[in-house]
């Protein structure tokens, strides 16, 4: 052995005999297994490492938006909207509810503002949620009360405090969870939130919840100031006019100084300014109160203007200027004898608020939607007169801005009316009181071949029997309850669709061409909606054309073409529905990728007498030629039209002449045919 | 495709046939073979694998996506408990699987193509799955669907109802459970 230790040693040891190569071999295969669990215990470590930040960069997102939100506004039912809309969409919940608590009863009530992924699917749940009261300790919400903490439900269906368990579990509802919404240590409000499959509760989503509690729980006591301070003085600090406290005061010891002289009429008017909330949005608070200021001056002059002049030909109204609301005003006139003085007066208010404010350079444009209550015989108190006066004012702001409208009995019916029609409408949805019909579209090349069909909606009325839409669309779109209808519809047709070709054994291929209402599209999440259709249905999209009109297309031309790209990725065509009848320019046009054109019937009906008619629909054909667009054209009813349009170069017809609208088994058996 | 799925194919059929058995795979398949999970790796190198188990096992390419994705899913219980963590019940874990895959996808490669997945359920009380992707890899989720049943000791019947490589846009297979 040579010096030098052990190490040294080896150097002597002899070259490695055949049978270690074996030994070697073993060696090396556990040096691979040794390796490769460090492999696997690194990839684990990184992995859950990218998870946890990617997850928790999307929830900073997430709580960006909804603080973003609930800056933008000062009221508090608009911050839980986007709370609640963005924490469903983030989280792919399927309903989201927001309760407050009431300051009288220390129940916690919802406030109508909710959020439903699948609105047809989740109707009944959100009738049974969107009012619903619960007292402390009672249900979801009743428990966030009593516990000032978040909570979970694993399955609704076997939660023993779970009230609205059955409509629960008819909506395929599975889990729930709920935050409260903190004002200081005081619970002012819940979050709730249902899901159809399993919620899992991390820390992470619970710090994300408490901080959304927190921000909102801010927006609330944002609104209570204003509330209490507007309360406790007589007058609005900002505009320095009376407040809703002392308008209320004058118009009551007016109502019974009225009362007391049958001469007397008074007259209450609620001024609405249009417009506002876009001002605030996009120039901001301060410049939003700048002109909230700036108006309430021009109107206070306008009514001493107006006040001077009469007093001069020896009338002796009285009128009071407040400020009851945010961008609301209400004026009372008193003493008044020459009841168009007041008509007259709210034309002055009109003018006045006509010009533009300039403030800070810009220039911002408001006017008023004002609805008038004169005073008679039937009204048992003030609050009466202003309940009508809104109603009046509701229905100018319908009829355009700077628009005004005195109530009538017949207002007031046909509000009734518009009422119940709602409430029916509710109970059509809930009980599937609808049907579609299907009206057939055919290649004017050859009128026996039908392309396919347009659905249009009927509803089945108990009492009234088969409506069209027209005796019920405007209310539905006035109460939002479009939403769901126009949901229904849109799967409803999708799956007719998919059972048509599945029953002449993808032999046919028809489509199907559905309306979509302004509000649908109008909707964040429409894409996400037709696409989960698309996947329910299993329609093939080629065959499914969303008809869109040309009024909402150019609201907003860079959304609609942006969701338009989408839609079409998927082979879904679209339509340009009533072309002609809106506002559009050609540049619109250009930029709108819509795969056809639908010729309004009105330009058909014409054609016949107009050459000027001809010339415009041969016009819209050469357009849309150009723009490799396929044009329909609606209202065919002659053989005249036909001949006339085919010769045009049309590429299909809808109309009398092809048929009316079906049922689908109708609708079917003429495709068998054909 | 996520390296993942190639390490969970190399676990399946080393498992079952041998290491290597993997390595002639690889070689047959003339993929480069070195897949970590934090990465991705060309569509086509898994469809050549596929490919080359099928000849060597002599079985059709959509059952070998079948077999292994049911043998996959007790691998991946081990390898990613937190996601199973909670669910009673084979069709909890599956309703979840989109919020399982979809951070998966994205928190290394936004915008990758995720594959999607809806459920809804039909008139005879079967799950319907709805599954859309440029992949089309519909068998390895119906035998995913099979290995989470064996998971939560279920039996399941599933119908492939529509399917993307027949043309349609969006596969379907409808889930009964059986009792």
């Amino acid at each position: 052995m040579s010096p030098g230790g052990s190490l040294a040693s080896l150097k002597h040891c002899a070259p490695p005999r055949d049978d270690d190569l074996d030994a070697r071999l073993a060696r090396a295969e556990r040096r691979v297994v040794r390796e490769r669990a460090a492999r696997i215990e690194a990839e684990a470590i990184a992995e859950q490492g990218l998870r946890r930040l990617y997850e928790s960069q999307q929830r900073l997102l997430l709580l960006q938006r909804i603080t973003d939100g609930a800056n933008r506004t000062a009221e508090i039912e608009a911050a839980l909207r986007v709370a609640v809309t963005e924490i469903c969409r983030h989280m792919d919940w399927a309903f989201g509810n927001a309760l407050l608590v009431s300051a009288q009863d220390g129940a916690v009530t919802g406030c109508d503002v909710w959020y439903a992924a699948d609105p047809d699917a989740m109707f009944p749940f959100v009738e049974a949620s969107r009012h619903v009261r619960f007292e402390t300790g009672v249900g979801l919400p009743g428990r966030i009360l009593a516990d000032v903490r978040p909570h979970w439900i694993d399955d609704v269906t076997a939660d023993a405090n779970f009230p609205r368990l059955p409509v629960a579990a008819h909506c395929g509802l599975a889990a729930a969870c709920a935050f409260p919404v903190m004002v200081g240590d005081e619970v002012a409000g819940v979050l709730e939130f249902f899901a159809r499959r399993l919620i899992v509760p991390d820390e992470d989503l619970l710090g994300i919840m408490g901080q959304i509690g927190t921000q909102l729980g801010r927006v609330i006591e944002r609104d209570r100031a204003r509330r209490g301070l507007i309360h406790d003085a007589l007058h609005d600090a900002m505009t320095r006019l009376p407040n809703r406290t002392l308008f209320m005061e004058r118009a009551e010891n007016a109502f019974v100084r009225m009362k007391a002289n049958p001469h007397a009429c008074m007259a209450v008017m609620v001024v609405d300014l249009d417009g506002f909330k876009s001002v605030n949005d996009s120039l901001g608070h301060q410049a939003g109160d700048a002109l909230l200021i700036d108006v309430a001056t021009r109107m206070q002059a306008c009514i001493a203007a107006a006040e001077e002049a009469a007093r001069d030909v020896g009338a002796s109204w009285r009128a009071t200027l407040a400020r009851v609301g945010g961008d609301e005003f209400n004026v009372l006139v008193d003493d008044v004898v020459d009841g168009a003085a007041v008509g007259r007066l709210a034309e002055a208010i009109h003018r006045c608020l006509a010009a533009p404010s300039v403030l800070a350079g810009t220039h911002m444009r408001c006017q008023a939607s004002v609805g008038i209550a004169f005073s008679n015989p039937t009204y048992a108190d003030v609050e009466q007169m202003l309940r009508d006066a809104d109603l009046a004012m509701y229905r100018a702001k319908s009829q355009g801005r700077g628009q005004s409208v005195t109530f009538t009995e017949q207002l007031g019916t046909q509000v009734r009316q518009r009422t119940q029609v709602e409430h029916e409408l509710r109970k059509a949805i809930a009980e599937r009181q609808f049907v579609l019909h299907y009206q057939p579209i055919v290649s004017l090349d050859d009128p026996d071949s039908i392309c396919g069909f347009e659905a249009l909606i009927r509803w089945n009325h108990p009492v009234r029997g088969l409506l069209s839409p027209a005796e019920f669309i405007d209310v539905a779109e006035e109460t939002g309850l479009i939403l769901f209808i126009g949901d229904w519809v849109l799967r409803e047709a999708c799956a007719q669709a998919a059972s048509w070709h599945w029953r002449t054994g993808g032999e046919r291929l028809p489509f199907v061409s559905i309306n979509i209402s302004p509000q649908q599209f109008l909707q964040p999440e429409f894409v996400a909606r037709v696409h989960a259709v698309l996947m329910e249905t299993g329609v093939t999209p080629a065959a499914v054309r969303l008809e869109v009109t040309e009024g909402v297309a150019i609201m907003d031309a860079a959304r609609t073409s942006a969701i338009l790209e989408e839609i079409r990725a998927w082979g879904v065509k679209t339509s340009l529905d009533d072309f002609g009848t809106g506002f559009s320019s050609l540049s619109y046009l250009q930029s709108l990728p819509f795969d056809a054109l639908k010729i309004d019937r009105s330009f058909v009906a014409a054609m016949d007498d107009s050459g000027k008619s001809r010339g415009i629909i041969q016009a819209i054909l050469n357009l849309a030629r150009t723009m490799g667009m396929t044009v329909i054209a609606e209202g065919i009813e002659t053989v005249e039209q036909e001949e006339l349009l085919q010769r045009m170069g049309c590429d299909m017809g809808q109309g009398f002449r092809y048929g009316r609208a079906e049922v689908n088994a109708e609708a079917f058996a003429k495709l068998a045919v054909c | 495709m996520k390296g993942v799925v190639f390490n969970l194919l190399e676990q399946a059929v080393t498992d079952a046939y041998g290491d290597d058995v993997w390595i002639d795979l690889l070689e047959e398949a003339g993929v480069h073979g070195a897949y970590t999970s934090l990465g991705s790796y060309p569509d086509s190198e898994i469809v050549a694998l596929v490919g080359a188990a099928a000849r060597q096992l002599d079985l059709e390419a959509a059952d070998v996506l079948r077999w292994f994705g049911r043998a996959a899913m007790p691998m991946l219980a081990e390898r990613y408990q937190p996601f199973f963590a909670g669910h009673v019940s084979a069709r909890s874990f599956i309703l979840s699987v989109n919020d399982i895959i979809h951070p998966e996808v994205r928190k290394l490669y936004s915008g990758a193509g995720c594959p999607q997945f809806n459920f809804s359920n039909d008139g005879e009380g079967r799950l319907v799955i709805g599954y859309r992707s440029p992949r089309q890899m519909c068998h390895l989720a119906h035998g995913f669907v099979e290995g989470a049943a064996d998971r939560f000791g279920e039996q399941v019947e599933i119908e492939h109802m529509a399917c993307m490589l027949e043309g349609n846009p969006v596969c379907r297979l409808a889930v009964r459970w059986l009792h």
